[in-house]
């Protein structure tokens, strides 16, 4: 029988070998998009049963007979030892961002091969071990968050630079994501109307669940979806009337403006009313379309349109400027490996393992599965005819500011494409115009329609999934603006409420609206910022944020690594180091390149030179604006470097030390309690 | 079909824990309370103001 298990697993792992080969040396005819489902399948497969298996066991030591937080601090509450495929969906749902589906749409301008191979295998061997370390660690230590970890494991100054760090990252993430919703909605009446209709909606299922059926918290979800599915069919008829479709097509800066008040609303408002029920909504919608997307694909097995590698791996890309090295492995962040997973498997989750051999599953599966939903979104990518794609992610600064000279640059970059084919889909997804979408929504919400309409209904139903993806990715992103503004405005308050208790949590409505709009100022400014870029934003914004995450995963890899140096010396290592040395290696060189690169599209001390040297002697007001901000993003650039450098040299202190033994390998963890959990509450 | 029933009542126990159902459940046995509206939102108030103080995931 064992020997009949071995050689399944050996099959299992020479197919991985066998599709990744082939999707890397293939070359030729167009190929089918099932030889990546199968890459990915086998290799994570692989990964779970024999890599993980070495975590939990060797590694990590795991121990069922030890009592986990959620059983020794059981207080029915934030505390409950709960059933290992429930955590598991908890936790998948927590970490499952707009990010896994964005950064693989934007990265396929350099084709499907580059963001493929880093997605399977980043996350087998990166962002699942981290999610995985972070998530046992945390157990270990009464379900601590990553912060308290490093500061009890490396000392204060990684603690204090790990809760910055977040704050800085946190701003940038919700101006790009806001700046992605506002490129899918500008000049769109039918997809404006849709997802200014969500507001009312959701406080309505606030009101609904407060006061007429308090803690029907499904039954509300459903109603609000049924009311959701209204709107779309609802935003189709404002898009077709002459009265109310100018009412809903805003420009990019009104969109902008739009939206930094909601942040600020949904900030400063009682949670019940807008947050939670959205939030909710969001999270059934969230895993219901991804479950979609799957049986999707396996059912309709697309082929994939655009090419292996496209002429753009030599960094001239129209999306955003870069080589694949380092370029590529920032865009894909979260599919891969995300920083942001360690706050969350030091959150929540911890505190509702059951047992410590859970966390394989919770910790380093859900991460796995996060990684075939990027995979799935880079699919949706290439299913698009090469130039479709272009035309829609190329900002108008790159190709050309009318339809006609846009298309004449992109088939003249070998991917033909013309203006009747652009107006053609615009009609039957019934939108005004799909160029110079950029931000990578609509072109995921345009794979997404292909594949949904190629399941049933064609071409006359292709108008309805479009908007209902483009409502499923805006309605997303605007949960994480949301709560993520919330989050900072409790950040800011409890950092200020050291300094004066006024401003504190405590400090009541003045400090709330006063830290609500710093914060909501601070994404904001990128915001606009992005949207006044010529560029179209994106270029500038998201490796910034690609970069962000990335450094927190280095922060949290270099967390584990001094938990693994603590208690193995340097036997293990490797298992966090090598992730986390090819981190620092790709985010270093991508923040070097974009504050030092002499090429202006890259370079953002580069780009204000250029502004500068093209204004002459005269700069008006909007050039000094852009030259300002060129600068601004090249300071956080270089802030980021600062602060994870900070943390690296701290950290190797530590390991120096230990492994000289100069420096006593003390782990921080909580005591050992037997558990008492019987089989059935296992 | 007895495992395609396990894996529904799974599924039933997730959306259940998503939407908190299931917490307010545990809430009402661990404080030997019964449900009313008041209580409910004594139990939401507490539990959104925890979730919604953790940064969500990009």
């Amino acid at each position: 029988m064992k020997l009949l298990a071995h050689l399944f697993w050996a099959a299992v792992a020479a197919a991985a070998a066998l599709c990744l080969g082939g999707i890397a040396l293939y070359r030729g005819e167009h190929i089918n998009s099932i030889w990546l489902v199968l890459a990915a399948a086998c290799t994570y497969a692989t990964g779970y049963r024999l890599y993980s298996k070495f975590l939990a066991a060797r590694v990590l030591a795991l121990d069922d007979r030890r009592a986990t937080p959620g059983e020794r601090l059981r207080d029915g509450h934030d505390f409950e030892p709960t059933n290992k495929w429930i955590v598991f969906g908890q936790h998948f749902a927590a970490i499952a961002g707009p990010g896994p589906l964005v950064g693989p749409v934007l990265a396929a301008q350099f084709g499907y091969l580059p963001g493929t191979l880093w997605i399977i295998i980043g996350a087998t061997l990166g962002g699942a071990v981290q999610d995985f370390i972070v998530l046992a660690a945390s157990i270990r230590r009464d379900g601590k968050s990553l912060g308290e970890i490093a500061r009890e494991e490396i000392g204060k100054v990684a603690g204090f630079v790990s809760l910055v760090t977040v704050l800085l990252i946190m701003i940038i993430m919700l101006a790009v994501m806001a700046l992605v919703v506002v490129n899918a909605l500008r000049g769109s009446p039918w997809g404006t109307f849709t997802i200014a209709a969500t507001m009312p909606i959701a406080i309505l299922m606030g009101l609904y669940l407060r006061f007429w059926r308090p803690g029907k918290v499904l039954e509300c979800s459903a109603l609000g979806f049924l009311l959701v599915l209204a709107a779309i069919a609802g935003g189709q008829a404002v898009a077709k009337s002459a009265a109310l479709a100018p009412v809903f097509t805003l420009s990019a800066m009104a969109l902008a403006v739009a939206i930094i008040i909601y942040g600020f609303l949904a900030s400063a408002l009682p949670v019940w009313l807008l947050l939670a029920p959205r939030g909710y909504l969001s999270t059934f919608v969230k895993l219901g379309v991804i479950m979609m997307l799957a049986v999707g694909i396996l059912f309709v097995r697309p082929g994939l349109q655009l090419p292996a590698l496209t002429r753009f791996v030599d960094g001239t890309g129209p999306i955003f400027a870069g080589k694949i090295f380092p370029f590529c492995f920032i865009t894909i962040a979260c599919g891969a490996v995300s920083g942001f997973h360690a706050l969350i498997a030091s959150g929540t989750t911890p505190k509702l393992i059951a047992a410590e051999s859970h966390a394989r599953a919770v910790g380093y599966g859900s991460m796995a599965l996060e990684s075939f939903v990027a995979l799935m979104a880079m699919i949706a990518a290439c299913v698009l005819q090469p130039g479709v794609y272009f035309a829609v992610n190329s900002p108008a600064g790159v190709v050309g500011t009318t339809p006609a000279a846009a298309v004449a640059t992109i088939s003249s970059w070998g991917f033909p494409v013309s203006v009747a084919d652009m107006t053609g889909l615009a009609n039957d997804v019934g939108e005004q115009s799909l160029f110079y979408r950029t931000g990578g929504a609509p072109s995921l919400a345009l794979g997404m329609a292909h594949i949904f309409a190629r399941g049933g209904g064609g071409r006359a139903v292709i108008g309805f999934w479009y908007h209902f993806a483009i409502m499923f990715e805006a309605l997303f992103i605007l949960t994480i603006i949301d709560a993520g503004t919330r989050v900072g405005r409790f950040m800011l308050q409890d950092f200020l409420g050291h300094l004066t208790p006024k401003m504190g949590r405590a400090g009541g409505l003045p400090a709330v609206v006063a830290t609500s709009a710093v914060i909501v100022t601070a994404w904001g400014y990128f915001l606009v910022q992005g949207v006044r870029d010529p560029l179209g934003g994106i270029n500038s914004l998201w490796p910034l944020f690609g970069i962000s995450n990335q450094l927190l995963a280095a922060i949290a890899l270099s967390v584990c690594t001094t938990i693994l140096v603590k208690t193995h010396g340097a036997r293990y290592m490797w298992v966090t180091c090598a992730p986390l040395l090819w981190l620092i290696l790709v985010t270093f060189t991508a923040a070097w390149q974009k504050i030092f690169s002499p090429v202006p599209a890259i370079g953002f001390l580069a780009q204000a030179a250029k502004l500068e040297a093209a204004a002459g002697g005269t700069l008006d007001a909007s050039t000094r604006t852009l030259i300002f901000n060129a600068r601004l993003d090249a300071a956080v650039c270089a802030v980021f470097m600062v602060l994870v450098a900070a943390v690296l040299v701290d950290s190797m202190r530590v390991w120096i030390g230990i492994l000289r033994g100069v420096r006593p390998a003390a782990l921080c963890e909580s005591p050992f309690v037997v558990s008492r959990l019987r089989a059935e509450e296992l | 079909m007895r495992a395609l029933r396990r894996a529904g009542r799974l599924a039933l126990a997730l959306l259940r824990e998503l939407a908190d159902e299931s917490a307010y459940q545990r809430h009402l046995a661990a404080h030997g309370r019964k449900h009313s509206g008041e209580e409910w939102r004594r139990f939401s108030d507490h539990r959104l103001g925890q979730t919604y103080a953790r940064p969500k995931c990009c």
